[in-house]
């Protein structure tokens, strides 16, 4: 499985691709690429449009970045979780911890910073 | 004992262990539900070990929830970790509006405190009448200005500090204090924020007055005198300028005495003119006196 990385404004885009499973197989990797490439500059979106599957160490890979990401106090968002991921997540409440958007632009939308009140 | 009985006896057994681990996590969360951020750090690090601890297995459908201890500790460990971040958060939240409307009543406060001094400083009174005619705001001035006791002004009827000034104008009262008489200029004006309500401005003018009168009777005093020294002029000028004329219509008078006589009368004439321009500058300067309101002193 690759792992692209793409810079929209202020936020960091990682999409795994290439393959719709994350499991023990490639999760190790995964996860080192994409740990590798956050760096606390920017906010992150996960782009896991491409998953059909993921085990209980693809569920971990999502934790370590959702971890990684909110030590350098910066915010993470998992856009396009398929259903099938989503039942899983729903499964252990992940859904309730996790911030998920329905796509990538819904994603950017919640991480947009507030814009400031004008002066009456 | 079966290999059946002791396979469900370590089921049991790790299904209580697991329990347990699970009560403590709970207990623990629980703990640090006060704050937000280091629950939501435990929760997850609590999901990674147990994420790891359940190995490459599927949690799809396929695989029932109650087969495997490990499992069913992460299905219950998640339940309360999810309820209790949503929890603690509404509470976050919750604390962060209180604190904010904390801190904009005290900013609130702070500057109807700094208002209040404000209106306390001044010398000019101050009141806001409500739609009823009754004073219901005045800083000190206002009372002392309307001659209405501080502790009676609030709920006063309006006329207790406008006397007869009318709604929406301006006029003056008189009221007696430290042993005389001061004039108070009172402005009555709609308060735009609540209808049929009122500002009342009240500033002591006695002073003003004063000084004013002053000047009116100074003037009155000046033109009078001038008055005065038109007449001394003209009743000599006139007789001076009668005999001149007298003196040039004489038969044998001598021709320089004729020369003489007309040099006086055309000179006592300017003379005239120039008083007669200035009783009129006098008479011009009452009437203005008489204008500024002392009547009785311009005429």
């Amino acid at each position: 499985m690759n792992v692209s990385i793409e810079r929209l404004g202020a936020v960091l885009v990682i999409r795994p691709e290439g393959g719709d499973t994350l499991d023990g197989a490639c999760a190790g990797d995964v996860k080192r690429r994409v740990l590798a490439a956050i760096d606390g500059g920017c906010d992150v979106v996960v782009d896991l449009g491409a998953l059909e599957f993921v085990d209980s160490a693809g569920l971990g890979v999502m934790v370590s970045v959702f971890k990684a990401v909110r030590r350098y106090g910066r915010r993470a968002v998992f856009a396009r979780t398929r259903p099938a991921l989503r039942r899983i997540m729903r499964i252990i409440q992940l859904d309730r911890i996790f911030v998920l958007a329905d796509d990538v632009d819904a994603a950017l939308a919640i991480l947009a910073p507030e814009p400031i009140a004008a002066a009456d | 004992m079966t290999r059946n009985d002791a396979t469900g006896e370590d089921t049991i057994g790790e299904g209580l262990e697991e329990l347990c681990r699970v009560h403590d996590i709970g207990l623990d969360l629980i703990r640090h539900s006060d704050d937000v951020e280091d629950l939501l750090d435990r929760i997850l690090d609590e999901y990674e070990e147990r994420l790891a601890g359940l190995g490459d297995a599927p949690l799809d459908a396929g695989e029932t929830t109650g087969e495997r201890a490990p499992m069913r500790g992460l299905v219950m460990f998640a339940a309360q970790a999810a309820a209790l971040k949503e929890k603690a958060t509404a509470a976050a939240s919750l604390r962060a509006s209180n604190d904010a409307l904390r801190a904009a009543l005290a900013e609130e406060e702070r500057g109807r405190r700094r208002l209040d001094a404000v209106l306390a400083a001044l010398d000019a009174g101050i009141a806001v009448v409500d739609g009823e005619g009754r004073v219901r705001h005045a800083n000190r001035a206002a009372a002392r200005l309307a001659g209405v006791p501080e502790e009676g002004v609030i709920g006063a009827e309006v006329r207790a500090l406008v006397g007869d000034v009318a709604s929406g104008g301006d006029g003056a009262i008189e009221r007696s204090r430290d042993g005389g008489t001061r004039t108070v200029l009172v402005s009555r004006r709609p308060l735009r924020s609540e209808p049929g309500a009122e500002v009342v401005l009240l500033s002591d003018v006695t002073d003003h007055e004063h000084e004013r009168r002053g000047r009116l009777e100074r003037l009155a005093e000046t033109m009078r005198t001038l008055s005065t020294l038109c007449h001394k002029i003209n009743n000599p000028l006139t007789s001076l300028m009668g005999r001149a004329q007298l003196l040039r219509r004489y038969e044998g008078v001598d021709e320089r005495v004729v020369k003489a006589a007309e040099v006086i009368e055309e000179s006592a004439r300017c003379i005239a003119d120039d008083v007669r321009e200035l009783a009129r500058t006098v008479k011009d300067g009452r009437r203005d006196a008489l204008d500024a309101g002392d009547g009785e002193d311009a005429r």
